[in-house]
């Protein structure tokens, strides 16, 4: 094995355990291969943070030719409808939509918004992933005028849920995730707008009082980062 | 549940994953479309062989259907050479900082395919070596090397001084 598919593998967690543990022996004795590794990390992060996610552009004009798809018309007739139904007209997930807004509400007004305070994704994240059965992933999205303000444990539909807090402006922002799937929502109840949507076996809830757009865009920003 | 219902609740929910795969392998909106419609409609076929994990094995599906495309539009793209080169430098050459989000994805999307599809399941879809080697229908051993690869010629081509891009662009 090569070193730097040593090193790949090994950030991948896909080194075994006595393979890792002489790799970290080595890095302890060379400063070199230290930095290399933390530059490999450093790239990896950065393509999980901003590699483009391409979603299905929602009313794309459909090129596709009858012709070549004629043998399987009756299968795009039975399937289309599935997911011209699921895609292009969401589904509207009311009953932990409507939970997620109770959750937001109790934590406003009990004044328990936050259980670790902080804006760094480097303390919240790990903060999350020692107390839930998954890691929800924590995105730093200041620059996009989202600041994060903390996490918070709760519970959706009787399932340990993390909450990341987010502000703009004056308003707070919770983000529900939990482990599930979905199709993108969104809706608008009591004055609050929830946007959801799924994604690499999350399920997000979006609760805020914020305006449907700027909600809309953290939605877009946290699906496709 | 109707075997429709089934495939709705099961696969369905992964079309995004499979339309981000699709359009990082064809890197245009349409084709990526087109392909995904086809491998939809070849999931909804093979869906009753469904065993396991509904979204490597439908990622596969789509990889299959794109690679097809590919050798029938664009076969040049699949020329590129495979082998683990032995003239790439070692890990101390990797330099990765904060990279421009532009130049990142210009990066990615000038890798090989090969490269390009296991960087990108492993990175934005996160899935295991074992995973990637069956959607791609090689040995893990190969998904270790091409993901090194990929990596290697990615800092090279985000490196501030590469004073020639190693990277054969394709269009």
């Amino acid at each position: 094995m090569r070193p730097d598919e040593k090193l790949s593998a090994y950030l991948d967690g896909e080194l075994d355990a006595a393979a890792s543990v002489e790799l970290e022996r080595e890095m302890a004795q060379n400063p070199a291969l230290r930095a290399a590794c933390e530059r490999m990390r450093e790239l990896s992060r950065t393509i999980r943070e901003k590699g483009d996610y391409f979603r299905r552009p929602a009313k794309a004009p459909r090129r596709s030719s009858w012709t070549r798809l004629a043998p399987a018309f009756a299968a795009v007739l039975a399937l289309g409808i599935g997911i011209g139904f699921f895609v292009a007209q969401p589904r509207e997930d009311a009953a932990p939509g409507a939970e997620a807004i109770a959750a937001h509400v109790r934590a406003t007004l009990g004044g328990h918004l936050i259980d670790v305070a902080s804006s760094d994704q480097h303390s919240v994240k790990p903060w999350l992933s020692a107390r839930l059965p998954f890691s929800p992933p924590v995105p730093e999205l200041s620059q996009e005028g989202f600041v994060l303000a903390g996490a918070r444990l709760d519970a959706l539909a009787g399932q340990p849920a993390a909450v990341l807090v987010y502000r703009r402006r004056q308003h707070v922002i919770d983000v529900f995730v939990a482990p599930g799937s979905a199709g993108a929502s969104s809706f608008a109840r009591n004055g609050f707008n929830v946007e959801t949507f799924g994604r690499d076996g999350m399920r997000y809830w979006l609760v805020s009082d914020l305006n449907r757009n700027e909600l809309q865009d953290l939605s877009r920003l946290l699906s496709q980062r | 549940m109707s075997e429709r219902e089934r495939f709705e609740r099961m696969v369905l929910p992964h079309v995004d994953a499979a339309y981000n795969l699709a359009r990082w392998l064809t890197r245009n909106d349409h084709d990526a479309d087109d392909v995904l419609q086809d491998a939809m409609l070849r999931a909804y076929r093979f869906f009753p062989a469904l065993r396991g994990e509904p979204r490597p094995w439908l990622l596969a599906i789509v990889r299959n259907a794109c690679w097809s495309w590919l050798q029938a539009n664009r076969p040049a793209e699949l020329d590129s050479s495979d082998d683990a080169a032995s003239d790439a430098p070692g890990p101390e050459a990797l330099a990765a900082r904060e990279f421009d989000r532009a130049a990142l994805n210009q990066a990615i999307a000038a890798l090989p395919v090969p490269f390009r599809e296991a960087l990108v399941l492993r990175e934005l879809e996160d899935l295991s070596y074992k995973e990637i080697a069956r959607i791609a229908g090689v040995p893990i051993g190969t998904v270790m090397s091409r993901l090194a690869r990929a990596r290697r010629l990615l800092a090279e081509a985000l490196r501030p001084s590469a004073a020639a891009p190693r990277l054969r662009l394709h269009k």
